[in-house]
Order: structure tokens, then sequence, then C-alpha cells
């Protein structure tokens, strides 16, 4: 377990400053991070460092919370505490901005891109998800507000390939949401976890979503579709999701971020106890009651809080982190072995 | 000797007895004070709530009539959104304070308000006063 996660590379990407959120574009070659500095900056490789590409500092009053890239690569979202969020379109070596989205009455705190690319998804301590839809021409509308969270909504990711929305709350809850004739209703709501839900992740196959919390658990969930053979009760033609699996007793503190490896199915943690840990399925295990296991932990992974893990959508192993101590980390993970 | 025991009877018992006829007086007239506060509070509430329906109401058939005129909007999202909007304050309940689904249901027009608003490029923030005390939503 020792040498299972190795630190590659450290970078001050947001001096003075938290780094709270990373984000891989789909090509695997960028890395866009955000902060409390209220700027955006993209990192690449030269040889063997990363080094900052290009910042993007006007654009926000506020600290940026997350950013997203489009299934395309040729578009970023940035959420920001100023209550918008900014669509910022990739030219050769800068980003122009396409347009800013309004409405939210308070502090955004995520933005996720459907993967079909017209549709997008943001969340606010207004407790209100807004799901946008955007056409050929870049303009964006918003198809519907959904008020259905009782409390602040910290992060919104969709179905890796379904039309399907999940949000995460400061209300414990995990809801799920859908289109229906021209609308989108929450057609689920995930209850478990006895703190704030802060971070969502699918898995590559889309059938599990795990969910972490400031209850220092991370909580795997199965959608079960009517007529499941488990015999799985669901209500009408909407599936039923039931927690299948509850990792605790290994986070001391609040856990920020979960990130669900597509290439490997390795399963990253971001903690408030400043380290980084990746789990790994049992491969033995039940599908419908699976184990999973401790396979890397980084005790002072960053010198404060981690924000975010991110697993690189082309290289298998490496994962990006930052902490609130303003830095990014870039780590190579090897599954050990008899694991 | 039965009628000296229940001379003591209601010598030892007076404490419990005052105490418990105290009670029930108590809350026969707890009962009606809450029943008026509650009343009170109730309207008031109420109010708030038909306020502030009644205002995206308006706000919502201001917005049909100018968009009417306008041949290009007659198919638009927008039309469609202010259509919806109006058929769920239609439906809306009002003389039934009881409605299982009422804190869901205001929830969706605020929602679909908000969408309106976001598609008609207008800021939502209406503030109303009544009578000096503001009623703002």
């Amino acid at each position: 377990m020792k040498d299972s996660l190795v630190l590659v590379s450290r970078v001050p990407a947001h001096p003075d400053s938290r780094c709270w959120f990373l984000a891989w574009n789909p090509a695997g070659t960028l890395l866009a991070s955000c902060g409390g500095d209220r700027r955006i900056r993209i990192w690449g490789t030269e040889g063997d460092s990363w080094i900052c590409k290009s910042v993007i500092s006007e654009g926000h009053q506020r600290t940026v919370r997350k950013v997203a890239w489009s299934p395309c690569g040729n578009y970023l979202a940035s959420a920001s505490f100023d209550a918008t969020t900014c669509i910022w379109k990739k030219t050769q070596d800068d980003f122009e901005c396409v347009t800013t989205l309004e409405g939210h009455e308070n502090e955004v705190k995520s933005v996720a891109w459907a993967p079909s690319g017209n549709l997008l998804a943001t969340c606010s301590r207004d407790k209100s998800v807004w799901v946008w839809e955007v056409d050929e021409e870049d303009e964006y509308e918003c198809v519907s507000v959904l008020n259905s969270h009782t409390q602040d909504v910290k992060h919104v990711v969709w179905h890796p390939s379904q039309e399907l929305l999940a949000s995460a709350s400061y209300d414990d809850t995990v809801k799920l949401y859908r289109e229906e004739e021209d609308d989108w209703v929450c057609c689920a709501t995930l209850e478990g976890h006895e703190s704030t839900v802060w971070s969502l992740a699918f898995d590559p196959s889309g059938q599990r979503l795990a969910s972490c919390s400031d209850d220092r658990t991370v909580r795997i969930w199965r959608q079960y579709l009517p007529g499941n053979e488990q015999g799985v009760a669901c209500s009408g033609s909407d599936p039923s999701w039931k927690c299948i699996c509850t990792l605790s007793g290994f986070h001391s503190r609040t856990i920020y971020d979960v990130a669900w490896c597509q290439l490997t199915g390795a399963l990253a943690t971001a903690c408030g106890d400043d380290a980084i840990r990746v789990f790994e399925e049992d491969p033995s295990s039940d599908p419908q009651q699976p184990t999973f296991s401790l396979a890397a932990h980084s005790r002072q992974a960053h010198s404060q809080d981690v924000n975010c893990v991110a697993w690189n959508p082309k290289e298998p192993g490496l994962l990006a982190s930052c902490s609130d101590d303003g830095e990014v980390a870039f780590w190579k993970y090897q599954r050990p072995e008899g694991l | 000797m039965a009628g000296r025991q229940d001379v003591f009877d209601a010598i030892v018992m007076a404490d419990e007895r005052f105490r418990g006829e105290g009670y029930q007086e108590g809350y026969k007239e707890g009962s009606c004070l809450g029943r008026i506060e509650g009343r009170q509070h109730g309207a008031l509430h109420g109010a708030r709530i038909g306020s502030e329906i009644g205002c995206y109401q308006g706000f919502a058939f201001a917005w049909k009539h100018l968009l009417h005129s306008d041949a290009s909007e007659r198919d638009s999202r927008k039309m469609k959104v202010l259509e919806s909007l109006i058929g769920m304050i239609q439906k809306f309940p009002y003389d039934d304070p009881a409605y299982d689904r009422l804190h869901e249901d205001l929830d969706r027009i605020r929602g679909k308000f908000k969408q309106l608003c976001s598609l008609l490029n207008v800021q939502p923030d209406f503030k109303l006063s009544t009578e000096g005390s503001g009623l703002s939503f």
C-alpha cells in the first residue's frame, strides 16, 4: 500500500488562496483549476513538468467554485459565488466568454454538462437546481428550475449515458431528476447520510452512484429497474435506488469529494484530514452487496483540507488533487498486488 | 363512619382536585385563545401566499398579452412556460389549506416563475408593501 499512490508533481496553482476544484478535459491533456482568487488556470505538460498554459482572470467577481469541460472539449463552464455561471469557448491560445448565465439568487456551487453536450445543470445555495439547454448557436435557455432540496445544493453530476441528473445537498439527501413531458421532475430521493452530502460520482456503467458526506462515510447506491430480479420495489416506471454499501471508519473528517475512475473503477476520496484515499472493489464480492478495500492512503497529501480529486480520463492511474493550501498535486496510482 | 371518611377525603384531596379543575379550565381557555391566534396566523400566512401567487398571475397575464402580438413568439419556449405557469396557478386549490401537496405545488409554481423570468430576461425582484408592513417574498 505504501507505493501505490506516488506524488509526481506539485504546483502552487492558486497562491495565497484555496484551490476549490479540478477538471480534466475529455482528451486528458489539460487540467482546469479554479479557486478563491477568482481565477481559472489551465495546466498542461511540457516535457515532464506541469505548467500553467493559460489564466482566465476576468469573468467572476468572487470565488470560482467549480469548472466543467463540455463533452466536445471546446467549452469550459465556471460556477461562481458571484451567483453567475460563465461559459468560455476555447480558442487557439485563449478562452473567450460566450455567455454568462444568471438567475440563481446567490452562490452557484456546481455546474455540469450532460454527456450529449446539449444540457447543462447548475445548483446553488438558493436550494435550487437549474437545467439549461444550449443550441447550435451557443444560445442558452433555462429549461427547468427545480426546488426539491430544502437546503444549499452542493453538487450536480450527470449520468454517463442517460439524461439523468443527480444533486447533493446540505439537507443530507441526494436527489435524482429526469425529463417528463417537457419538464424536469425529481424522480428519486436517496436518504441515509447523516449530514451534508458534498459530492457524487457515477461508476463507469452508470448503474451505481457514490456519494460522500460530512458524516465521514462514502455510500454506494445501486439502480434497480422495475421488474428487477432482486425484488427491489419500484414505484411506477421509475427505477429505485438502494444503498448497497457504506464505507465507514476510513475517514477521520468530512469527505469533500469522491471520484470514480472511468477506466479502472478505482474510487478516490478527498478528505478534510488532508489525506487522499483510493478504494478498490473486491473482485469476489457480490455485486448486490459489494465490499471495497483501502488500496492507497496518502496521509499528508496536502497541508490542508483536500477539496477535489480527479482521475485523468485517458491515462489510467493519473490522479490530480487540490487543496485549501492552494496547491494542485499530480499522483500516479498503481493497484497494489494481491488486492 | 362512612360520612366522616368523605369529609377527610374532601380536605386531603382538595389540592389535587383544584389542580385538576384548574388544568381543565386552563386547557379550555388556552385552546380558545390558541384557535384565535392560529386563525390570525393562518390568515396572515395565507394572505402572503395569495399575494405572491397573485403577483405571478398578473405578471404572466401581462406578458401573455405582450407576447401574443408577436407572431414569432407563438411557439417559443416562453409561451409554453407562460401557459404552463398560468395553468398551475389556476389549478392550485386556494380553498384547501390541508392540501397535502401544498408546499410541493408552491415550489413548482415558484420554479416555473423563475424559469419564465430567465427566458424573458427579467429580474424577479418584487416587493409588496401593505399598510406599512413590508410583505416581501
